[in-house]
C-alpha cells in the first residue's frame, strides 16, 4: 500500500468511523435486551460516546455528526424528534469547552464531570418532554436512567479507550 | 503587498471559521427546537420522515436484536428445564381445568349459534392477524413504544390493536413499508377506551409511562374491586371489543390503575389484529389496498 492511499484511508477513517459508532451506538440503545424493568433505565450509551470524545478528540464527532446522531436517537427510539438532537449538541460544546479541565487528569475527576453533565442532561430532556407533551412527567425514570449511565461510564469509558488507542491514535 | 494580502486572508479566514463553528451549534440548537415545534405543529411531514428513517434501520436492527434475543430464548429454555416437573404437574391441573372449560366453552358456543339463528343476528366481521418480530423497543425514559418487523407490505394499518399472547399490548401508531411503531398502553400518548368485564363500567385506560396505566372516566357509581378483569369496550372502532387488557389494582393513594397481562420486558413477539378495515375513523383510501400476505416475519 503507498502511504498517499494509506493517508487518504486514514483521512477516510477519521471521517466515518466515528459517526458509524456513533450509530453503532443509537442502534444498540434501540434494540430489545429482553431484561425486566432495564428498558426504561437502560443506560445512555450516546451520551457517554459524545461526551468522551468531545472531551478526548473534539475534531472526531462534529457538531453537524452529533446533530444527526441525536435525531436518529429521537427517531429509533420514538422520543419527540429534537430532544437528543439538542441535548447532545450542548453536551458536546459543554464537554469540549471544559476539556482542558478532564485532559490528562485522574479519571475520578472526568467521572465527576460526566455526572454534572449527564444530571443537566437529564434535567433539561425531562423539561423538554413535559412541555412537549404539555404535562407533568414523573422525574423518576430519568433519575433512574441517568444514575445507570453514569455508573456505566467507567466501563463504556474503558471501551471506548480502547477503541480511541486501536483506531485514532494516528489519525 | 502579496504578504500583506495573504495575512489578511487569515486575518479573515480564523475568524470567520470560529464565527462559523460558533454558528453552526447555535444554528443546530435551534434546528433542533425547530424540529421539535415542527413535529407538534406539522405532524404528518415529521411522522413521514420519521417512517422512513425507521425503515431503513429496520433491517439492521432485525439482525442486531436477534442476539439479544438468541440469549433471551436460551435462558428461558435452562429455566424451564430447571421447573420441568413443576412445570408439568402445574400444567397437568390446567389442563384439567381447561377441559372443563373447554366443555363449558362448547355448550355456550352451540347455544350462542342457536340464540344468534333466532335473533338473525349479524356477526362482526371476521378479524385477520398478522404476526411480527419486535426489533426494537424504547431506550428511552420517557416512551414506551417499540418497532416491529412487519409494514405495509404485510398489510400493517395505522391503528391495527397490537395483542400479545396474554392481552392487548398497543396499537400501530406508524406504518412504514417494512417496519411499524407500536405505541404500548403504557405510553403516556395512550388512551384506550376499556369496559369492566364485570360491572360493565366504561371508562378510558390512560397511559402514563408508569408500568401500570391509570383507569379514567369511570363513572361515579362504579362498583369496582381490585383483581377485576378489564377488557377493550371496541368504542371508537379502533380496538375489536372483548380483548383481554389486565386487571385491576387500587393503588395506595386510591388510583384506580390496570396491572397489563402482558410483560412488556419480554415481548418478542406480537400479533396486529386488522380490525380497523371495518373502523369508520380510517380513511377510505387507506382500506382500499387489500394485505398482499400475512405471513409472520
Amino acid at each position: 500500500m503507498t502511504p498517499t492511499l494509506s493517508h487518504r484511508l486514514d483521512a477516510v477513517a477519521r471521517k466515518v468511523v466515528p459517526a458509524a459508532l456513533g450509530v453503532f451506538f443509537v442502534l444498540i440503545s434501540a434494540i430489545p435486551f429482553y431484561l425486566p424493568g432495564f428498558g426504561p433505565v437502560a443506560p445512555n450509551f450516546v451520551l457517554m460516546a459524545v461526551f468522551f470524545w468531545a472531551v478526548h478528540r473534539i475534531d472526531l464527532f462534529t457538531s453537524i455528526t452529533v446533530f444527526f446522531i441525536g435525531l436518529l436517537l429521537d427517531i429509533l427510539v420514538g422520543t419527540p424528534p429534537g430532544i437528543n438532537a439538542a441535548v447532545l449538541v450542548l453536551v458536546r460544546t459543554v464537554a469540549a469547552s471544559q476539556g482542558k479541565v478532564f485532559r490528562g487528569k485522574s479519571f475520578l475527576v472526568l467521572w465527576w464531570g460526566f455526572g454534572l453533565v449527564a444530571l443537566a442532561s437529564g434535567l433539561v430532556i425531562w423539561a423538554l418532554t413535559a412541555i412537549y407533551h404539555l404535562t407533568f412527567i414523573s422525574p423518576l425514570p430519568i433519575i433512574f436512567q441517568m444514575t445507570m449511565t453514569v455508573a456505566a461510564f467507567p466501563f463504556l469509558a474503558w471501551i471506548f479507550a480502547r477503541t480511541h488507542q486501536k483506531l485514532f491514535q494516528h489519525v | 503587498m502579496s504578504k500583506r494580502g495573504g495575512s489578511s486572508a487569515i486575518w479573515f479566514a480564523v475568524p470567520a471559521k470560529v464565527l462559523l463553528q460558533r454558528f453552526a451549534f447555535l444554528f443546530l440548537v435551534l434546528a433542533a427546537f425547530g424540529i421539535m415545534l415542527l413535529s407538534k405543529a406539522e405532524t404528518i411531514v415529521v411522522e413521514k420522515v420519521s417512517t422512513v428513517v425507521v425503515d431503513v434501520f429496520a433491517p439492521i436492527m432485525d439482525v442486531l436484536s436477534r442476539p439479544a434475543a438468541a440469549v433471551n430464548d436460551a435462558v428461558k429454555t435452562v429455566r424451564g428445564l430447571a421447573n420441568l416437573r413443576e412445570e408439568n404437574i402445574r400444567l397437568t391441573h390446567e389442563n384439567e381445568r381447561l377441559l372443563g372449560w373447554q366443555e363449558a366453552a362448547r355448550r355456550l358456543a352451540s347455544q350462542n349459534q342457536a340464540l344468534q339463528s333466532l335473533l338473525d343476528f349479524k356477526p362482526g366481521p371476521n378479524s385477520q392477524s398478522i404476526a411480527t418480530r419486535v426489533i426494537a423497543d424504547s431506550g428511552g425514559a420517557f416512551v414506551r413504544s417499540v418497532v416491529v418487523s412487519a409494514g405495509n407490505r404485510d398489510g400493517v394499518r395505522k391503528g391495527q390493536a397490537a395483542v400479545s399472547g396474554a392481552g392487548l399490548a398497543g396499537r400501530v401508531a406508524t406504518a412504514g413499508y417494512r417496519s411499524a411503531r407500536i405505541l404500548l398502553i403504557t405510553d403516556i400518548n395512550s388512551r384506550v377506551p376499556v369496559l369492566i368485564e364485570s360491572s360493565r363500567d366504561r371508562a378510558i385506560l390512560s397511559g402514563d409511562n408508569s408500568a401500570m396505566p391509570r383507569l379514567t372516566f369511570l363513572p361515579a357509581n362504579a362498583s369496582i374491586k381490585a383483581g377485576d378483569r378489564v377488557v377493550t369496550s371496541g368504542h371508537g372502532g379502533v380496538f375489536p371489543p372483548g380483548l383481554q387488557v389486565g386487571q385491576i389494582v387500587i393503588t395506595g393513594d386510591g388510583i384506580m390503575r390496570v396491572k397489563p397481562n402482558v410483560s412488556f420486558d419480554q415481548l418478542e413477539f406480537v400479533r396486529l389484529i386488522d380490525f380497523a378495515a371495518v373502523s369508520p375513523v380510517v380513511p377510505q383510501e387507506e382500506i382500499a389496498v387489500p394485505p398482499k400476505k400475512a405471513a409472520a416475519r
